[in-house]
């Protein structure tokens, strides 16, 4: 649900450090009709140009706190992603993006459930990893993209 | 007394999604449109920092639902097991964010809260004593595919179905029976009287599929297959049909998961009804009057009429996720969509 609609279509800038790009961030919503505890945010399927950036590279910022990678999120019990409220996706990309239009595609992984489900021990041990469909919540597709560079932040 | 009708504000998701909407805005919509007081709420949708909202928050909800003379019939509550994420949800941890979301629904004027499906029936038994005490009965939601009564249905192997329980309304019934409490009951959605997929779903799938063939196939041979054997059929014939197996599961529904008449015998423990829908259209030849095509409302309100029902139903509408895969201009307008429901709703009522 959302497809269209997850990444704000003007977000995609590219981010610094010391004066250098050292990657690049857009901004989504949660592909829900719902907000979820933050620690069942459990990373993104992200591809941009044909180059796929694991979760390992990813960051995301909410709630006005700094961005955190996907192994703290993991530790938010308590913490809430409201569904009203727009985050950030940071990706870690030596040197940013280059200016112009960039094709990105995305599914995101929440693990938010309606109960006890066969596979829950498996997902304890193994999150699934993003990108094949299984704990993407209400929106299986790999949803694409075209996005302008922004002038940076 | 007669049915009442209302609104779940899970129907204007969309519009509060793009921000056109917020719930102040869908309370007066309800109010001044549909000329009805019953609302119902996603809990993590409308409740701003659930689940600890600010004293404001709740002060203001009350005194907005007060200021329109509104009516909180139904919070609806959720039961995410990997929230901890060290370890699953035990049922005692499962039974105290129940209790804490009852203990929330009292402060926001709820009369109940709609537990899923999925839900351990030890898991409300756990939380009766506290549902009696802030008077909130738990209505546990009878959702699609689950029929009311198993009857002769055999259950799927695979899919939604597999990990449900088909007599789940008995087991509901059993336990307000054994403890005599009148805070459990059931919460049925109309979902499980639709009978064939929506044409928005249709759509939806077809403009993802890898082989538009595959979602033809489903639909002119469901009739012919259980759900297992459907999956292998396909895969089969279209090796590369690359669909999801939920896809397969709603492409192929030819047969609504409850029959109309099972209603009859669980009135007396219906909290709320979960009035869900996906596309109004107008009916051919009666201008100004709406229906869904792939659901059937008439039979089961005839036995609700008739066996004095006269709880709320909520309008739930759901067609909206699958019209979003395009631009803007191709958005179904959700505010439309629920007004043509109630316009169903109310003749379906008074007829």
């Amino acid at each position: 649900m959302f497809d269209n609609y997850l990444i704000r279509k003007d977000s995609l800038e590219n981010v610094y450090e010391n004066k250098k790009a050292v990657g690049f961030r857009f901004a989504v919503r949660i592909a829900d009709y719902r907000g979820c505890f933050l620690s069942l945010h459990n990373g993104y399927y992200i591809e941009c140009d044909g180059v796929e950036y694991p979760r390992e590279l990813q960051k995301f910022e909410v709630n006005g706190k700094e961005p955190r990678d996907f192994e703290e999120i993991k530790t938010c019990v308590w913490e809430h992603w409201n569904f009203d409220d727009e985050a950030y996706v940071y990706v870690e990309k030596e040197g940013g993006l280059t200016p112009g239009m960039h094709r990105i595609k995305l599914q995101q992984s929440v693990l938010s459930q309606y109960g006890y489900m066969p596979w829950d021990e498996e997902w304890l041990v193994n999150p699934p990893v993003p990108g094949h469909g299984a704990g993407a919540g209400k929106t299986v597709n790999i949803c694409e993209f075209e996005l302008e560079l922004q002038k940076g932040a | 007394m007669a049915i009442k009708r209302g609104v779940s504000l899970y129907s204007y998701q969309q519009a509060q999604f793009f921000g056109k909407m917020n719930w102040k805005d869908q309370i007066v919509e309800v109010h001044d449109h549909l000329k009805t007081d019953g609302i119902e709420i996603i809990d993590e949708a409308t409740i701003r920092d659930y689940p600890f909202p600010s004293e404001q928050f709740i002060y203001d909800w009350n005194n907005f639902m007060a200021r329109y003379d509104m009516q909180a019939v139904t919070m609806d509550i959720y039961l995410d097991v990997h929230q901890f994420r060290d370890h699953i949800m035990t049922h005692r941890e499962a039974a105290e964010r129940l209790k804490n979301d009852i203990k929330l629904a009292a402060k926001l004027g709820f009369k109940n809260v709609r537990s899923l499906c999925l839900v351990p029936i030890d898991v409300i038994e756990m939380a009766l004593e506290t549902a009696e005490k802030y008077d909130v009965k738990i209505g546990k939601e009878i959702h699609a595919p689950l029929p009311i009564k198993p009857g002769t249905r055999v259950q799927p192997k695979t899919g939604m179905a597999s990990a449900l329980d088909f007599r789940m309304s008995e087991q509901i019934m059993e336990l307000a029976d054994r403890t005599g409490s009148k805070h459990v009951g059931l919460v049925p959605d109309f979902g499980i009287f639709q009978h064939s997929p929506s044409q928005v779903a249709i759509d939806y799938c077809k403009r993802h599929a890898k082989i538009k063939e595959s979602i033809d196939f489903i639909l002119e041979h469901s009739k012919e297959y259980e759900l297992d054997d459907m999956i292998r059929v396909l895969g089969e014939k279209y090796p590369e049909h690359g669909l999801a197996e939920s896809e397969i599961e709603r492409m192929s529904l030819h047969r609504s998961s409850a029959d109309p008449e099972d209603m009859i015998d669980i009135i007396p423990y219906i909290v709320s009804i979960h009035g869900k829908f996906y596309n109004m259209t107008e009916i051919p030849g009666k201008p100004g009057c709406y229906e869904d095509t792939c659901i059937d409302y008439e039979t089961p309100m005839k036995y609700l009429k008739q066996y004095g029902y006269d709880g709320y139903i909520n309008s739930e509408y759901e067609g909206q996720r699958d019209q979003q895969d395009r631009g803007i201009e191709y958005l179904p307008d959700d505010v439309e969509q629920v007004r043509r429901h109630h316009e169903m709703l109310r003749r379906l009522i008074e007829e």
